[in-house]
Parts: C-alpha cells; structure tokens; sequence
C-alpha cells in the first residue's frame, strides 16, 4: 500500500494547486463543535442566571445540535471525497506530491469531523438528559 | 482598495530540482570557501561574549538547563512538604511556610519548568528537523530567553526571603486578593511577565513550523514533531491570554482596589475561576502535547518503520487541541454552577479522551507492526505511556461530576494530576533527553546510569502517588500541612514520603549523567539511532551553521527514503550552500507545499536583547512594590531598546532584490505583507491579544449574567458623546494608516508621511475622548465603573503603542529605511491597527450601547 503508483490521470492538476486556505479547512468540523459549545454553555448559563424558559431554550439548543450534527457530516462528507480514498486506494499518501498533500488534507479533515461529530452529541445529551437548571 | 505590486521579483528559475541538477557535483575548492565563509557568518561569538549568542542551538540549551534548574528546586520543595507530612502533627515547617511551598511548587512546575521547557526544547530541536539554519527570529528567542531568567529568579527567588506567594499555584481570590505581603502581586506581575514571553516563543515557533520548512516538505511530509508545535503555539494564543487578562484585572484590584473580585462592591471571584481554568486545562495539554510529540519521533526510530497513522496522529494533535478548551469547568464542578452546564463540560472530558487515546493506539500499532530494538529512550517512552494511561483512567472517573464531588481537593486529585504529568511530560521528555543528547551535545548518555535511574524514579513514583489515590479516598485534603494521627492516613503518608525520596535519588542519578564530564568520550556516530528525519543529518564534531545546505525534501523519513541526501547536504549541493555576504540567512517557504519564495535575512550576537529583557523586567518588579516611577522609567527604557533593536537589524532595505540561493533558483531577498515572516509574526501576536481584549470584554458580559444589577441603578456612565467622539477619531485613524501604507506603495510619500502625521494625532484624541468619558467615574466604588476603565486602559495602552508604531514609519520614511518599494514596516503596523481598531470599536460600543441595552 506504500509502494509509488502513477497518478490518476482523470483528476485535474488545478485541483491539486496550493491550498491556502486549506490548513484552517481541515479545522472546520472542530470550529462547528466549538461554535455549538459556547452557545450551549453560553445560552444556558444566561438562562439559568436570569430565570429565563429553560424549557424553550432546550428545544432551541436541540435545533442548533441538529445543524451542527448537519454542518459536521457535511464537512466530513466533503472531506471524505477529498480523500478520496475508494478511487485512490491510498490510505497513507506518504509521497511529497501535491496529490498526496491534496488527499492527506482530506483525510485529516474527515478524521476531524468524526471527532467534532461525536463531540456534538456528547455535548447534546446533556440537554435531552438533565432536567434544568438545579 | 487593490495594492500595486511593489517590484520586488518574485522567484525566477528551476524549481523543483531535477535529479541531474542534484548529481552534478560541486567543485571543491568552491566547496571550501562556501564552508569557511558559512561558518564564519553562523560562529558564537567566543570568550566573554558568548552570552550574546542567539544561535538556537546555544539560546536553547541555555532554555534548558534554566528550566531544568527550576525544576530542581520546586523538586526539593515537594521533598520538603513530604518531609513534612511523613508523620501525623509534625512542626517541621509551618503552616505558612508549607503554604508558600505547595504554591510556588505548583507555580515553578508549571510556568517555570513545564512550558518553558516545550519552548526551549522546539526552539532547539526544530530548526534541526526542518533543516532550516536557525528559526526566524533568533533575537525573539533570545530576549524570551533572557526575560524567562529574570523573572523565573524573581519569582522562585523569593521563597528564600519568606515573601512567596501563598494562596495557592491557581491563586483564587478573594484569599489572594486580600492576602497581605507581596506574595501574590509576585506571582501575578513575575508570572505576567513570563507569560508574555510564553506568547513570544509560540510566535516564534508557529511561524518557524508554517514558513521556514525546507523546500518540497508538504505539510503531509512534515514531522509529526511540527504538527504538534502548530498545535501548542496555537493553543497558547488562546490559553495565555485569558490569564493575561485575568492578571490584569487581578493587579488592578491589588494595586488600586478596583473591585473586580469583590462580591460587597458588585464583583464575583468567580470571574477569576473562569479566566484562570480556561487558561488552566488547555495547558495541561500545552504540557502534555510537545511532550508525546517527542515520543512521536522516537517511536518510528525503535520501530524501525514509518509511523502508523501519521493522518491519525495529525487527527488527535489538532482535535485534542480544540476539545481541550472545553473542559475548563471541570475544575469548578463543586462550585454551584447549574447541572446542565456541569454536564456540557463533563461531555466534553470525556470526548476528549477519544483522539488523547487514538495517538497511543497508534503509537501500539507502530510498535507492534515494527521491529522494536530496546534502547533507553524507548524504556523511558514504555514508562510514559504505562504512567500516563492510568492518569487517564483516573480523568476519566474524575469527568463524571458526582464522583468529582467526593474527591474534589483531595489527595485523589493530586494522585490523578502527577499521574498525568509524570507519563505525560516528566517521562516522555527525559525520553527525549536521551534520544536526543546526540544531537544536542555530540556526545552520549550513559546506558547503565539512565536504567538506574529510570528504575528509580518509575518505582519511586509509583511508590509515592499509587498510595495517594487511597490517601485521598479516605478523605484527605490537599495542600494541609498536617493531619492528627487517627484518621488512617499515617502509613500510606509514610510511604509517599519515601517514594519521594526514590525519585529524588532517580532524579540524582539523570542530573549527574546529563552534568558529567564527557571530555574522554570517543566520537559518536552521525546518526546512532539510525533514524529516519532530518536533525539527524547534523555535523560531528559540531558546525553552528545548522545545515551545510538546506536539502529539497521528499518524503516523511529523508533519511531512510532519499539515500543520497547526506551526501549532497554535505557537500552544498542543495540551497543556500554560501554566506557570500558574510550575514546570516535562512529560506522562507510557501505555508502549505512549503515553495521556497525568499531568502530572510536572520539576525546575529548582540546584547540589546538583555538590555531589552532587564528593562522590561524592571516595568514589571519594580510595581510589585508599589514603585511606580522607575517602574514607567524602565518601561521606557524598555520600548526605546525594542526600537534600537528593530531600527538597525529588521527589514532594512537589502544591498541587491534577489539572489542566487543554488540549483538555478534566484529567490527576492526581501519580503512585505502577507508574504514575510514579519507580517505572519504580527497577525499570530495580535490574534493572541485579541483573545485578551476578548477576555476582558466577556468580564464586562459575565458580571451581567451573573449579578441582577449590572450595571446598577442610577449608575453614571460613561459620557455617550465623548465616546461617540472616540469611535469617529479611531475610524479616521484607520483610514490615515492604511491610507499611508497604499499612497507609499503607489509613490505618492509625501502624502503618505502627511497620513503618518495626522494619525497618530487622531490616535490620541481617540484614547484621549475615551479617556475623558470614563473620567468622572470611581472605579474603586464599584465593578461597573471599574471594568469601564479597565477596558479605557486598555485601549490607551494600545493606542501608546499603536502611535509608537506610526511614528517610527514616519521616521523610518524620511530617513530612507522605508520607501515605496521596501515596506514592510508600514504593512506591520496596518496589520497591528487592524486589530486595535477593532478592539477600540467594540470597547466604544460596550460603553456607549450597553447601558440602554442591558
């Protein structure tokens, strides 16, 4: 599986320019994560503070989860065809080719948006789980 | 707005190398002079000038042992308290020496040892691995360097003067803010300082990682090392700030009675809590990260195979990164807050123990796929992960909050949190210490000595702290300096306080090794390890130079996969094999397919980076005794050593556009804007301070949310039309600074040197309005007003700053260093108002929009 093979020659040399947009690219299964995080705990802890519906704003958070769970497989499907590991059948892309460095992104992002995919819904739970604010 | 080109070439000729261009061999008598002329511009200056070195091999050593030796002693200080606790109701030492022992143990280890010492070991270790000559900014290195050792002397120094702090490493008010003595205004001012060039070194080595890669190594080829540096610089600038802010406000309450901490005047300790654990867990993994890394390049080399996973690794770097940040509250689970925010961060603790986990699978995988071959740092890199797997299960036990509140601050935790930084740092590092000696020193370790001592302090420690998990079970607190004789706890006390002292004797045993004379020690061999990456490819006897020439690389392991590389590095067939000029130079590539795009100038020995340190040293001790006035002298003295620093050795026009760098290739010479270090070195700096803006703006939020009158009925507030005056004065500013960089760039300097004149005028008169606004308002009598003219502060101080800056182009303009083509300081300081503009308009929008709308 390490062994050189000769490039696919279906895919576009433009798309394997440099990317340099594409090392924060990698970060964005993460930052959706982040971004449902802090409004959770954010949102929750003005609610709790002011005795505002905790109710309303569990439903809401459930919404907001939902779109991120959404905007997560997104990305991590758009990762997984930059990958493209089922038309390349390289799962290392070790060499110093723009290729490789074109799917190893992908690769990395799509094993980041896993990790922010399962990270949402640990961070949803407790909002289906815990009643309110004792 | 579209920027005219500057007319700087842009890289011309062959690249990449083609294999004959790589096989012509260099004539060698050419060879010669290139190698006497690259020496000559890379030598430490000798005899009693060699502290004025800035190589990154010197610089970091020194790092090192600095760290080391604070170690050393917060190490004696645990053997001291476990002195003390070996028997029930010993008097040994008091309760207020004890107090001032656990804190400034928990404060040296963590900002004295742990920290600097993943700085110390990139800034010496990662220039080697990327074949780069030094990194970026060697005077950077250098005045953080210098500025760690005063204020490390400062803050450790004062345990010998019975003035250390005491109220704890984590130093909760209102027992820190009330705290008589010095103690606490030496922790927050010693540390703020160290803080500070914490933030230097992570610019310095984020930018060392992104731009200065050899040609040809795509970030998929990268180190696995590199990666992490990425990871934990970025980390930083998102960790320290909120203890800088923090601090901060800290200083103002100690310093003025400004009461952000005081509950009676509207304040809220909590807000302490906040700022202190956001910065407090992720560098628990600004610790552990660096570390593991080590064992990330170790591995690969006893496996004798490439790495297993490099894109999961890559994965569990990045994503621990990001998960880390949300874990802060689980050092706060007993402190009220509602439950379903203490179940938002239990979930993200546990998460986080998903990609933590994945790295050491992977690293299993590659020890099980390969051939292993037992050397020390590989038993070191066994005991890390042995230690560091049952610190995690403990985390993970200790994520569930109900199981937190029957142990919270008890000998459990500081069981759980040894654990982690014994296998997650103390292990893997010493790993590298072995590993790496070779490289470091030129000389080996001995095999016999480090199996003493790593059975010594493996036993030792697991004597010590396996005990204490069952100390804390059975409900003893920590940070108690001593306890009646019928609770149980005697013998298990007992135990710990020998196993202290096994370590200790380990400890003994490593620093002798390290120390000793070597003289007698035969030549080693280049690469006794037989490892695949770059440092590796290092001159014995040693060569400042860093590389002879800088290789075209292309593949993960160049020396296992590019036979010929040695060869051609040594002979200068690769880039840069020449100092034609004398001065010292590195290659600058592209961030991501690492292209080369330009030969950086680096800078060389000077001592104005020790003046510069003394002097910013002085702005922050002089205060912790109320000195004020020579306080603001040294400040001064401080920015005029900075200016001196920057005037004579950064972006100065060069003698020629561009150069031949070898194997056909004529890169530009000199760089502005996004293409230049110096720009790169700026965004990265005020990302930082931007987070620290951000951080005292969310106080301004957080007292809000937290108290039912904020701001309080009937309050003053700041005058809405000064402030109005304020936001229109600091647009206009903006407006003249980016104006000044685009008329430069299109020729028109007189109208540009006009821009520089008018803005830092309306600078001032935008931190002068602000000024004004809040002035009628005591800040001393509640939180409102006080926070108020924190953020004032701020801004003002920024402003200074700013104005400094504007200045020194206009100078800079006039007296030729910086014209229409060379400008890079103008795209510097742009950058830098970008940010602050930002900032002043949030601050006005808080002032002014606030008080109707909350």
């Amino acid at each position: 599986m390490t062994e050189e093979r000769t490039p696919d020659r279906r895919e576009d040399q433009k798309e394997f320019a440099e990317e340099e947009a594409s090392l924060l690219k990698i970060t964005l299964g993460p930052l959706i994560w982040a971004a449902h995080f802090v409004v959770c705990y954010g949102l929750v802890a003005v609610t709790c503070a002011k005795g505002w519906d905790i109710g309303a704003v569990r439903i809401g958070l459930g919404g907001l989860s939902a779109l991120a769970l959404a905007g997560v497989l997104w990305v991590g499907w758009a990762a997984w065809r930059q990958w493209g590991v089922t038309t390349t059948g390289d799962r290392v892309n070790r060499l110093g080719s723009a290729e490789d460095r074109h799917h190893f992104l992908g690769h990395a992002a799509f094993l980041l948006s896993i990790i922010s995919l399962i990270g949402v819904v640990f961070v949803s739970l407790p909002l289906v789980l815990i009643g309110g604010c004792q | 707005m579209k920027t005219p080109p500057s007319g700087i070439p842009k890289p011309e000729g062959t690249y990449p190398p083609t294999e004959a261009m790589l096989a012509e061999p260099v004539p060698e008598d050419l060879a010669k002079a290139q190698t006497a002329r690259l020496r000559k511009a890379w030598a430490a200056p000798p005899g009693w000038r060699y502290p004025s070195a800035v190589n990154n091999t010197e610089v970091g050593k020194w790092y090192c042992m600095t760290a080391l030796s604070f170690m050393l002693m917060a190490g004696v200080m645990a053997l001291i308290m476990r002195l003390q606790l070996a028997v029930p109701e010993n008097d040994l030492v008091s309760a207020d020496r004890f107090n001032q022992l656990f804190t400034m143990h928990g404060s040296a280890m963590m900002f004295l040892f742990a920290v600097p010492l993943f700085e110390a070991i990139s800034i010496l270790l990662l220039p080697g691995m990327l074949g780069a000559r030094d990194m970026p900014f060697p005077r950077l290195s250098a005045y953080g360097y210098w500025s760690f050792l005063i204020g490390g002397i400062f803050v450790i120094g004062s345990t010998f003067f019975d003035a250390a702090p005491r109220a704890g490493w984590f130093m909760y008010p209102p027992l820190a803010t009330e705290d008589e003595g010095p103690g606490s205004d030496i922790w927050l001012l010693g540390l703020s300082f160290i803080e500070i060039a914490s933030i230097a070194a992570a610019v310095e080595l984020i930018v060392g990682a992104l731009k200065c890669r050899p040609p040809g190594m795509r970030v998929n080829i990268m180190p696995l090392y590199a990666w992490y540096v990425m990871v934990v610089g970025g980390m930083i600038l998102f960790a320290f700030p909120p203890l800088i802010a923090g601090d901060f406000l800290f200083e103002l309450e100690r310093s003025f009675d400004w009461p952000f901490f005081d509950p009676t005047r509207g304040g809220d300790p909590m807000l302490w809590q906040h700022l202190f654990w956001i910065f407090g867990h992720p560098e628990v993994y600004i610790i552990f990260l660096p570390s593991i890394a080590i064992a990330a390049m170790v591995i690969p080399t006893v496996a004798r195979r490439p790495i297993f996973g490099y894109s999961w690794i890559v994965l569990s770097a990045v994503g621990t990164g990001f998960l880390s940040f949300g874990l802060w509250v689980h050092h706060m689970f007993t402190t009220g807050l509602p439950s379903i925010s203490l179940g938002f961060f239990s979930a993200a603790s546990e998460a986080v123990v998903i990609p933590t986990g994945i790295q050491i699978f992977a690293f299993l995988a590659t020890l099980m796929a390969g051939r292993v071959k037992m050397t020390l740092p590989m038993l070191w890199i066994s005991g890390a992960l042995a230690i560091f797997t049952m610190g995690g299960l403990t985390g993970v036990m200790l994520a569930l909050a109900p199981f937190d509140f029957q142990v919270h601050d008890t000998y459990f935790i500081v069981a759980h949190l040894h654990y982690t930084l014994f296998g997650g740092m103390v292990f893997p590092v010493i790993a590298g210490v072995y590993y790496f000696f070779p490289f470091i020193q030129k000389k080996l370790l001995s095999e016999r000595l480090g199996k003493w001592a790593f059975w010594l302090i493996f036993s030792g420690f697991n004597l010590t702290f396996l005990p204490m998990h069952l100390t804390g079970l059975w409900g003893m607190p920590r940070r108690v300096y001593t306890y009646p004789t019928d609770l149980g706890w005697d013998g298990l006390n007992m135990i710990s306080t020998i196993g202290a002292f096994i370590i200790a004797a380990g400890f003994a045993i490593f620093v002798w090794d390290l120390i000793r004379p070597k003289g007698h020690q035969p030549q080693i061999p280049r690469n006794p390890w037989d490892a695949g990456t770059l440092e590796w490819t290092h001159d014995v006897p040693e060569e400042t130079w860093g590389v002879r020439s800088i290789p075209h690389v292309t593949t993960r392991y160049p020396l296992w996969d590019q036979p010929q590389m040695q060869a051609r590095m040594d002979a200068g067939r690769y880039y840069l094999p020449d100092a034609e000029e004398g001065k010292r130079e590195t290659l600058v590539t592209s961030v991501i397919d690492a292209e080369p795009i330009q030969v950086q100038r680096v800078t060389g020995p000077t001592w104005i980076t020790h003046l510069a340190a003394l002097f910013t040293g002085g702005a922050f001790i002089f205060p912790t005794f109320h000195l004020y006035p020579p306080a603001i002298v040294s400040g001064a003295l401080a920015i005029c050593c900075i200016i001196w620093w920057l005037w004579t050795s950064t972006a100065r026009p060069p003698e020629a556009d561009s150069k031949d760098v070898g194997l056909g290739l004529r890169l530009p010479t000199y760089a502005a804007g996004p293409s230049s270090v110096g720009w790169w070195a700026m965004w990265i700096t005020m990302l930082g301070d931007a987070t620290a803006f951000s951080s005292v703006v969310f106080g301004f939020f957080f007292y809000w949310t937290a108290s039912p009158d904020f701001p309080p009925d009937g309050a003053a507030h700041a005058a809405a039309g000064w402030v109005g005056l304020a936001a229109v004065a600091f647009a206009l500013n903006w407006m003249m600074t980016v104006g000044a960089r685009q008329l430069n760039r299109a020729g028109s300097v007189g109208a540009a040197r006009l821009c520089l004149v008018l803005a830092p005028a309306t600078a001032a008169l935008g931190a002068a309005s602000l000024i004004v606004s809040v002035w009628g308002l005591a800040p001393e009598s509640h939180v409102y007003p006080a926070i108020l003219w924190a953020l004032t502060v701020w801004i003002a101080a920024h402003t200074g700053a700013g104005v400094i800056m504007q200045l020194y182009c206009l100078a800079g303009s006039l007296f030729g260093k910086m014209t229409p083509r060379y400008d890079a300081d103008i795209w510097n300081v742009s950058l830098f108002w970008h940010f602050v503009t930002i900032s002043a308009l949030v601050t006005c929008a808080v002032m002014g929009l606030a008080p109707e709308a909350l």
